[in-house]
């Protein structure tokens, strides 16, 4: 450990980074009781974290790694137009462009500066899926074809409560251009809210540290994430190591859409490359650069490291990533991307791969790996609802245990929404079956995870059906032998009909309609025969 | 004579009051079998049970039973399509990196759920009604594929309407008159169906566990003679007949850190002190709660092995940092303590049980704030060389001295628990510097003045036989039954009458069971509203200053605002609705006062007890340190640096903080000057 140069011992330094990571988690937690849609409340799709005043991530809740990834690529943007000392009271950024730090449009990202004793001592970040911002369809708009159909864009802009919110300009923008405009704003003041508890934390500590102390602790939280990872790493053979992995199409055509990456290991770092990935799509699958960069790091994260080190931009330091411009891991504006975590999630599985022929011990056969967003949205005399939910599948096996089941996919951690809790906010939908799908795990020594059945009966007319997922026709591979996962299927069984849908689609479905969505399951770890 | 007897995980702790003195004895506990260490302490404390009136009784048994999954074989119905909600559960993980996640483990095998043809919509009404004959034969024919323990009902939306339940209910009862049945609308009539459905089948589960181990505990304690009133102890700090809780056993499944809860409520009352965040170390685990006016707040839900519980417990935060935590260095260079713990067995490295790791208590026994002689009141053998082997390892990669090592890991010990304090009191908007630190169980009181510190907690009060507190609490706690109901209400002016109507009827309904269960005496009313704003899914627990008739739209608004705003830090302007989703009332019933008694009223002379000083290892500097025995604690305050031992705990007290004891025989801590 470096020597303090503010007097903090190294029982300081434990003390205050358990601090701002339990700090973080307050936030999350009080941002999910506080929100009002349900993909907040009950899917938990939200992230806080902790920013140091120089744009870094110190410290993060625990809850969607994809949203995790990004923060600081998201806040950069905003520092670079609004110079830390430009900056007063009551100021936070507003950033969701894909093409300025962002991810999808419905992710909104706000950042709160913290003072203390009128000193900037960092920021405190807050990001939600947001149920609505516009957009060509409510929702979700599987038809958009740049990314101005997929609703408001928030450049990375500055504002200030006292004259922007609670009845100000900014919230009255809002409102009156999005679908669900009191749960969306209920969501927003429910990071404001986060932010509010994270900047009280914050300024704690400086008064209990002072501010230098408690800017040297974060930058050393930023030292012994970056050491940890490097400890990872040199247990590693250096080499350059290749893999690839498939979407089944781009939503329109039939051709299989392919990541390829290289990793390159050297002495205690990684450099993660996509050349030869294929090009940008026009549909709404494309990967903005950052979320390209965060599902590459969260799986060298994963596969590499102790789940207990804290994530933070101490791991940017040592993992580089680039891929393409012009790529679907890096496309150029306008091309629209709603449905990014499908490529997000191959990446995943591609670096997965890639470090199976040096660590494989530590990964995991492919999973179902699939964000399958399912969005119900009806119109009726009191405006329009939208159902979202994140469906998850099987997990790949390991080494030694079998692939977990019904589960979200790695890159993200959404809850499900309870159907009690659906039923009584979605009086369209009745859920008529949520149950595992027997035999849909690869086989192997150790089996794949079981994917998932959810059907729904339409109640009432002019119901619509967004969607998009994959793995119709390419399943998980199993790893080291074992099997591959059964592939997901979309059903409308309509009186005696079945009428199968593409895994990207919109549809309007019609009552006593019986939709039916089957997820799949993960591939298998080693032969099925060297199963005891 | 009333006696309380406390099985723990490492010692079995009993008091008893026998013509007004107050006694204790403390044997180890049996894990096997609990109830042989209960007997044995009432062995060892020469106790007559013909002369028992009152014997409250906590116990480890229900928790066990789902920590080591060793409760009945529970048969379970559910609604068609919702088999499989055990399997799915929440669909999210605890751990976002880890790519070998396993779910928890639940208490029902798939093979034992059975789906029922039925359905019912939110609102209560019937989508599809049952068929009774078609359900019967299905009842028959998954009984056969038992035989089963208990059966566990949970249909879809029963919170709204239970008619479905208890028909499947009544069925199961036709083919097995025997078998306990328990139904989610009775254990918990709420909505999200697998938090309600997990509920029911851990009371299922541990039912057959509880009432057999009670039965056995009855006749042993009958053929000795006792037919004095036995007792058994909640998770929400109140008792309730034996009798009662054979039928409700998943209420007892935290009743073990409720005991100490209401101990250290009842010993700082005895002192004046309502407010209060106590401070519970054991060997693998501190409990803090806050404590506000004497009145523990109650948590709707909590987890059990990472399975949801929806019935009130007492609200406890809980860290992994106790005597026997481990203290590690991780690959990043950073000293922890904990969550690994040598539990009792290795246990510390300084036991010589074969522990080899070092331990917070291996770390004291090095510092000097824990003595050879302080352990078990002397009656314990331990290795200090031990101690310092375990922690010589840790030292070099450290590169500090051992006795550095040693405090850093305590320090970062009491870090940990400071933590656990912030949730309890920060985290919910409540400023912990306006209450008192209550310290007790065996390792307490060692940490509470550094804990204080951080807290900047100016005052701490460590009970009377601290380290058997737990034990007293069961003789402090009120018999107590909280009912609740789930009934979402727009709240408004015309809104009130129902909701005073439904907290009147639910008072009489719970003063009715404590009437069944054969409880007596007048009883106190704990009236708690449930509500979140409109498009919320979270509530916040308002609890009522006044009684149902004074009730009024503008008071239930108020409190409820000024909840939001304290725990959230916004509220919303006063046009947005807010609503009120259930309702939970409790019934009290006083058993009457309890004192430890102090022991020494005539006023003691420090100087004359027998002076011991040792030189102890803090914050890198050596500190000689005075060993006073609790009885030669006066009135009259003394400075640190002091350990002060009774036999059941050692309190440190630092150099700037003083001691001194007060009318009831509290030990107060305050700072100097």
């Amino acid at each position: 450990m470096t020597r303090s140069v503010t007097g903090l011992s190294d029982v300081d330094h434990a003390i205050i980074n358990r601090a701002l990571v339990a700090a973080t988690h307050e936030m999350g937690t009080k941002l999910i009781r506080s929100a009002h849609s349900p993909i907040v409340r009950e899917a938990q799709d939200c992230s806080a974290a902790i920013v140091n005043r120089h744009g870094e991530v110190i410290a993060q809740s625990d809850l969607i790694a994809i949203q995790l990834g990004s923060i600081a690529q998201t806040l950069a943007p905003c520092m670079e137009l609004f110079p830390p000392d430009t900056l007063k009271d009551g100021d936070f950024f507003i950033n969701n462009d894909p093409y300025n730090g962002g991810q999808h449009i419905p992710d909104i990202f706000l950042f709160s500066p913290v003072f203390f004793e009128g000193e900037l001592i960092g920021f405190s970040a807050s990001v939600v899926h947001h149920i609505d911002l516009g957009g060509g369809a409510p929702g979700m708009n599987p038809d958009a074809g740049d990314v101005h159909q997929e609703g408001l864009i928030f450049p990375p802009t500055k504002y200030n409560m006292q004259h922007d919110w609670n009845g100000g300009p900014l919230e009255r923008f809002i409102a009156a251009n999005v679908r669900m405009p009191d749960a969306t704003i209920g969501d927003l003041n429910a990071q404001f809210a986060a932010n509010a508890i994270g900047a009280k934390r914050l300024s704690a500590l400086a008064a209990k540290y002072s501010a230098n102390a408690l800017d040297e602790a974060m930058s050393e939280m930023l030292n012994y994430t970056e050491r940890r990872i490097r400890v990872a790493l040199s247990d590693l053979p250096n080499g350059l190591y290749c893999a690839e992995a498939t979407i089944d199409d781009d939503g329109i055509g039939t051709d299989p859409v392919v990541i390829r990456t290289q990793i390159e290991i050297g002495d205690e770092r990684i450099d993660i490359r996509f050349d030869g990935t294929d090009d940008q799509v026009p549909t709404f699958m494309n990967n903005p650069f950052a979320s390209t960069v965060a599902s590459a790091v969260a799986c060298v994260k994963s596969v590499l490291t102790d789940p207990d080190i804290p994530f933070n931009d101490g791991v940017a330091r040592v993992i580089k990533v680039d891929a393409p411009l012009g790529s679907i891991l890096n496309p150029r504006p306008p091309a629209p991307v709603r449905a990014r975590l499908l490529p997000s999630n191959r990446v995943f599985n591609a670096v997965m791969k890639a470090l199976a022929q040096i660590a494989p011990g530590d990964v995991i056969a492919e999973g179902f790996d699939t964000t399958t967003s399912i969005c119900l949205s009806h119109l009726g005399e009191a405006g329009y609802n939208i159902y979202l939910e994140i469906l998850g599948g099987g997990y790949g096996a390991g080494i030694n245990n079998d692939g977990c089941d019904g589960v979200d996919c790695p890159l993200s951690n959404c809850a499900n929404i309870p159907i009690e809790a659906l039923e009584m906010d979605y009086p369209f939908a009745r859920i008529e079956a949520y149950r595992l799908r027997p035999g849909s795990g690869g086989d192997g020594k150790h089996r794949g995870g079981l994917g998932l059945e959810r059907s729904y009966r339409i109640l009432t007319d002019g119901v619509q059906f967004a969607t998009y997922s994959d793995r119709f026709r390419t399943s998980a591979d199993g790893l080291f032998g074992g099997g591959p996962g059964a592939s997901a299927e979309f059903v409308i069984a309509r009186g005696d009909e079945e009428i199968r849908l593409r895994s990207k689609t919109r549809v309007v479905l019609q009552p006593e309609d019986l939709l039916i969505i089957r997820t799949g399951g993960g591939g298998g770890y080693g032969a099925p025969a060297e199963r005891s | 004579m009333r006696v309380g007897v406390e099985v723990g995980g490492t010692f079995t702790d009993l008091v008893v009051i026998r013509d007004g003195v107050v006694e204790i004895a403390k044997v180890p506990s049996t894990p096997h079998q609990p109830d042989i260490g209960a007997l044995n302490a009432i062995d060892a404390a020469n106790l007559d049970l013909t002369l028992i009136s009152d014997l409250v009784h906590g116990s480890t048994v229900a928790t066990n039973a789902v920590l080591e999954r060793k409760g009945g074989r529970v048969g379970m119905f559910v609604t068609t399509g919702t088999r499989d909600l055990f399997g799915l559960q929440r669909q999210d993980r605890t751990a976002i990196y880890d790519l070998h996640y396993r779910k928890p483990r639940p208490v029902v095998m798939r093979e034992d759920i059975c789906e029922v043809a039925e359905r019912l919509a939110p609102d209560g009404s019937v989508v599809q009604a049952l068929d009774e004959a078609t359900l019967s034969l299905a009842v028959e024919s998954f009984l056969k594929s038992g035989p089963f323990d208990a059966v566990a009902i949970c249909l879809l939306h029963s919170y709204a309407n239970p008619q479905h339940e208890r028909a499947v209910a009544e069925i199961v009862k036709q083919y097995a008159p025997d078998l306990p049945v328990t139904c989610s609308c009775d254990v918990s009539p709420e909505f999200r169906e697998y938090e309600r459905a997990s509920t029911t089948a851990l009371a299922a589960y541990v039912q057959p566990v509880i009432s057999g181990y009670l039965d056995r505990f009855v006749v042993q304690l009958q053929e000795n003679g006792f037919d004095g009133r036995l007792s058994i102890m909640q998770s929400n700090g109140g008792r309730m007949p034996a009798s009662g809780m054979a039928r409700n056993a998943i209420a007892a499944l935290f009743s073990g850190p409720a005991a100490g809860v209401v101990g250290a409520v009842g010993a700082a009352a005895q002192s004046g002190v309502a407010n209060i965040i106590t401070l519970d170390m054991g060997g693998t685990s501190t409990d803090v709660a806050l404590i506000a006016d004497g009145q523990p707040q109650l948590a709707p839900q909590t987890l059990i092995d990472g399975l949801p519980v929806r019935t009130p417990v007492i609200d406890i935060a809980t860290v992994g940092a106790g005597g026997g935590s481990i203290a590690w260095v991780d690959d990043g260079g950073l000293l922890r303590v904990g969550p690994q713990s040598a539990g009792a067995t290795p246990g510390p490295a300084c036991y010589g049980r074969g522990g080899t790791a070092p331990t917070v208590t291996d770390a004291h026994l090095i510092r000097g704030t824990l003595q050879p002689k302080s352990f078990l009141g002397g009656s314990m053998e331990v290795d200090r060389d031990a101690a310092v082997a375990a922690f010589q390892v840790l030292a070099n990669s450290l590169n500090l001295s051992i006795e550095a090592a040693a405090d850093s890991a305590i320090r970062i010990a009491e870090s940990n628990i400071v933590r656990a304090i912030q949730q309890v009191s920060t985290e919910q908007g409540l400023d912990p510097r306006d209450f008192v630190l209550v310290p007790f169980g065996g390792a307490g009181p060692l940490h509470a003045v550094r804990i204080a510190e951080d807290l900047d907690i100016e005052t701490i009060l460590v009970p009377v036989n601290a380290g058997v507190l737990s034990a007293a609490g069961l003789l402090m706690a009120d018999y107590v039954h909280y009912r609740s109901r789930t009934e979402r209400t727009l709240l408004n002016e015309s809104a009130v009458a129902s909701v005073q109507s439904i907290l009147s009827e639910l008072a009489k309904e719970a003063a009715a069971y404590l009437d069944e269960v054969g409880v007596s005496g007048t009883r106190r009313f704990e009236y708690i509203v449930e509500m979140r704003y409109v498009g919320q899914a979270f509530e916040l627990s308002v609890p009522l200053e006044v009684t149902p008739e004074q009730l009024t739209f503008a008071h239930l608004f108020e409190a409820f605002r000024a909840a939001h705003h304290r725990i959230f830090e916004f509220s919303k302007p006063p046009e947005k609705p807010a609503e009120v989703v259930s309702y939970r009332v409790g019934a009290r019933a006083e058993v009457g006062s309890f004192a430890f008694d102090s022991g020494n009223a005539v006023e003691p002379d420090a100087m004359q007890a027998p002076l011991r000083t040792i030189d102890i290892e803090e914050g890198g500097a050596t500190i000689v340190c005075k060993i006073i025995p609790r009885q030669a604690i006066g009135t009259k305050a003394m400075g640190g640096t002091i350990l002060v031992e009774d036999g059941t705990s050692t309190l440190y007290v630092p150099e700037g903080w003083q001691v001194r004891r007060d009318n009831p025989g509290n030990l107060l801590i305050e700072r100097e000057g």
